[in-house]
């Protein structure tokens, strides 16, 4: 199989460019250099459509070239202006705007393009109200960027069990072990699935619950209704059709044309458990005795904030017991819990090697590890207990090893990410004297050996 | 007296500014549906009948912001020297509750009582309501969107980017580190309005949330809001979010300024929210962006909230040291000591050619029934 010619073109180019140039981020360079292949590229067949009198393909049917007129026209107002920053008192109106680059002047206002063409008309003002503006000129503007007005979008407000006294549990379904493994299989690839962990995952597919949808024709979702729920397939296959009104019309083509169709182990309606949204497509069977699970976004997004919200409670309590860190503020404490991250390890793991520098702190979340000097045993770690917190303080050598004895999960966090957040440690962490309070790693703050 | 200069204080007497800080009351615990509503703090109160409506400044899925006169004004708007001119935003009961917005209605409310008098935001003059809807009254900002003007111009140079961007900066360190930590969760262009100077004016508090304090710790709040493009990563996944999400904003609006467009756009929002938890910032080759507005942008669009300027130690004085500020002269921008680099095009005081003209009245209304007056009454009884 060979690659398509146009497609070795443009790489040789781009490799000659690098060759040249030596760019030290290459991936900014090779986008750029795209970005700009494609704009001189869409620019010339723009050209080839304007020259054959045919409006820009891209922002049809709005006109396209009336916006340098009225550029010019609004360009005094900046004339009259010192320039806010530092003493720099160049004039601005020679370059506070990028002039916009129009190949015909002359191009007037298109009929019936904007409301306000005859509002000022005889007024006196020369400078036109931002209100009169034509969809911009194309050159080195992404494909299809809409840009009108953005609308707000607002889920369901929510709030943690814990704050208002009501006791969830997420809803579960039974499900055999073959169709947990098929679902999991579905959504692992989501990037609204892949970054959960293990826990809000099972809570997710226990969640999960069966739509048996016994014939062919039955519409699961109507394009331009509310949105609550997200499918997975698991039997069948489902017709997804587009009306590019935005909803279905009467009459028989009224669902749009058909645009694909979704197999066993693919999924729909993902924007559900966002927020509400109209749905964007018509999904009807394609065939007699399908079987779907949905789940709905309240139950999604309560469970995923319930599991954030009790770890981060948890964060914030195991953190109060760390006794260098009982200076911080509770504000300070909860920054730190928002950074710390979860590393998992198996029975055996090394978490922490004697004799290393040591830079991050840990936190025991699940499990059980225990600290060794050489191969003594000195300490055993439960859950709430924390090991390593005097890298905060220094680069110190790891005074023992911590070998996980169970599955353990840990929340760590590294002494950059605390400077990063709270600043200098120095002045912020308490500096009593370490004895006594053995943690088996560091027996003593170093800093208060002099 | 003239309303349309916002920093100007209304003729009428001061409204509850600076009443001792009933938002303590209810920081931190926003009124939900299931427990009574800590009080919002009093306006001044009026009436919709001592209003004309001269034309509709803007449309939202369930508000309305027209611009009024008093009732009594007489002369035509254009030949008033110093017309009395307000913008009334205007929410149907009916939309908030279906739309189950009644809890950031409350805020939006609570919050712009309490920031009134800020240089760079919208000044709440009173609210009221009446059977069918919620009224807030608001100085007239007459310079438009934001929106329009890059729209316009298609994108702005970066001495004028940095002059929106330091205004902007100023208000989000007033929210974020004077005010308890409100979160004001919707910065774009279409929310920052130029007044009659060219300085920049933030209105819709639909979404802003005091997080405050509950047990002696910050809250986080989970409910997703905000506009697509501009959604930060953890609010797309349901992390729990605090302020942060202003810094990402400003991220993406200054890029935005800078070459027109967002970095992260889709016909499909489900794709927007994929690369923007997915991919990173990549600028075009052209226009040209400068390593200092690049590097700011980056800071600030970082997903780990660890990392992301703003948010690190030093909050937003760590944001005014930033190269891309370099010479700023931070006491001149919240003195306005200068106009900014577009000046409104206002034919007369109460001019509203700046804005974009909408239907009237869409006509339809769904009544609100003495049962809904029942159930959710207590939720508007003090608005």
């Amino acid at each position: 199989m060979s690659l398509p010619e146009a497609y070795q073109y443009e790489i040789q180019a781009l490799n000659r460019q690098v060759l040249q140039t030596c760019p030290s981020d290459i991936l900014q360079f090779c986008a750029d250099f795209f970005n700009s292949r494609l704009a001189s590229e869409r620019a010339a067949s723009i050209s080839i459509f304007r020259d054959r009198g045919t409006p820009s393909p891209r922002f049809s049917p709005s006109p396209t070239s009336n916006f340098a007129m009225m550029s010019s026209q609004f360009s005094s107002p900046f004339g009259a202006n010192a320039n806010p920053f530092g003493g720099n008192t160049s004039p601005m109106a020679s370059n506070v705007m990028h002039r916009v680059v129009e190949e015909d002047e002359n191009d007037h206002l298109a009929p019936g393009a904007p409301l306000f063409s005859g509002a000022f008309g005889g007024d006196a003002s020369t400078e036109a109200p931002p209100t009169l503006r034509a969809p911009p000129t194309t050159d080195s503007y992404p494909a299809q960027y809409n840009f009108s007005r953005r609308t707000s979008v607002s889920a369901e407000s929510l709030k943690p069990s814990a704050d208002s006294y009501d006791n969830w549990t997420p809803p579960f379904t039974e499900k055999t072990p073959e169709q947990v493994e098929r679902l999991k299989h579905a959504i692992e690839g989501n990037f609204l699935f892949s970054h959960l962990d293990d826990e809000q995952s099972a809570q997710i597919l226990g969640a999960l619950v069966e739509k048996p949808i016994p014939a062919r024709g039955i519409k699961v979702i109507s394009q331009g209704d509310a949105g609550d729920y997200f499918y997975v397939v698991e039997r069948g296959s489902f017709d997804v059709y587009v009306n590019p009104c935005g909803f279905i019309e009467p009459g028989p083509d009224g669902l749009g044309s058909k645009v694909s169709t979704i197999q066993a182990g693919g999924s729909f309606g993902e924007l559900a458990l966002m927020y509400n949204a109209p749905r964007a497509a018509t999904i009807i069977s394609a065939e007699g005795s399908c079987t779907l699970w949905a789940l709905d976004r309240v139950t999604f997004r309560r469970i995923l904030m319930e599991s954030t919200f009790a770890r981060r409670r948890m964060y914030e309590s195991f953190l109060e017991e760390v006794p260098i860190l009982s200076s911080l503020t509770p504000y300070e404490r909860s920054k730190i819990s928002d950074a710390l991250e979860t590393q998992k390890f198996a029975p055996g793991d090394v978490i922490i090697h004697e004799g290393d520098p040591g830079h991050s702190f840990y936190l025991l979340e699940s499990g059980e590890a225990d600290a060794f000097k050489g191969t003594e045993k000195v300490l055993s770690y439960k859950k709430g207990d924390f090991f390593g917190e005097l890298a905060l303080l220094n680069d110190a050598p790891r005074a023992a090893s911590v070998v996980a004895s169970t599955d353990v999960k840990v929340a760590t966090l590294g002494k950059n990410a605390f400077q990063r957040l709270l600043g200098p440690v120095e002045g912020l962490l308490r500096r009593t004297r370490y004895q006594g309070v053995k943690t088996g790693v560091e027996e003593m703050d170093p800093l208060q050996q002099e | 007296m003239a309303a349309t200069v916002a920093e100007t204080q209304p003729a009428t007497p001061a409204l509850s500014i600076g009443m001792a800080s009933p938002h303590q009351l209810h920081a931190g615990s926003a009124p939900s549906t299931d427990s009574a509503p800590a009080p919002l703090p009093p306006t001044r109160s009026f009436k919709l009948s001592d209003f004309n409506r001269v034309r509709t400044l803007g449309t939202g899925t369930f508000a309305r912001v027209c611009l009024v006169r008093p009732a009594s004004a007489t002369k035509p708007l254009e030949e008033e020297k110093n017309p009395e001119v307000y913008a009334l935003k205007i929410l149907k009961k009916t939309e908030v509750i279906k739309l189950k917005q009644i809890d950031h209605v409350r805020n939006e409310r609570a919050i712009l009582a309490d920031v009134a008098g800020h240089p760079f935001i919208t000044n709440l003059l009173g609210s009221f309501s009446d059977n069918e809807s919620l009224y807030m009254l608001l100085d007239y900002v007459p310079g438009g969107e934001l929106f329009s003007y890059l729209r316009k111009y298609r994108r702005f140079d970066e001495q004028v980017a940095r002059f929106y961007a330091a205004e902007i900066v100023l208000v989000l360190e007033f929210l974020h580190e004077r005010q308890g930590g409100v979160a004001y969760r919707d910065l774009k262009p279409e929310n920052l309005l130029l007044d009659q100077d060219g300085h920049i004016k933030l209105v819709d508090f639909g979404f802003a949330k005091r997080l405050g304090y509950k047990d002696d710790r910050p809250v986080e709040t989970y409910t997703l809001c905000g506009t697509p493009e501009y959604l930060a990563p953890e609010v797309i996944h349901n992390k729990g979010h605090t302020t942060a999400v202003d810094w990402w904003a400003l991220g993406i609006l200054i890029y935005e300024f800078l070459t027109g467009y967002p970095p992260f756009w889709h016909q499909n929002p489900i794709e927007i929210y994929k690369q923007i938890v997915e991919k990173p910032v990549v600028f075009p080759q052209e226009p040209t962006i400068s390593d200092e507005a690049k590097d700011i942008i980056k800071s600030f669009c970082t997903i780990d909230r660890s990392r992301r300027l703003g948010n690190i130690s030093g909050g937003a004085g760590r944001v005014k040291a930033h190269p891309f500020f370099n010479g700023v002269s931070w006491d001149d921008i919240l003195s306005r000591r200068q106009r900014g680099p577009i000046i409104p095009p206002l034919r007369y005081p109460g001019d509203a050619q700046c804005f974009d003209m909408y239907p009237e009245e869409d006509g339809t209304r769904i009544p609100y029934t003495a049962d809904m007056a029942n159930r959710y009454d207590r939720y508007f009884e003090d608005f």
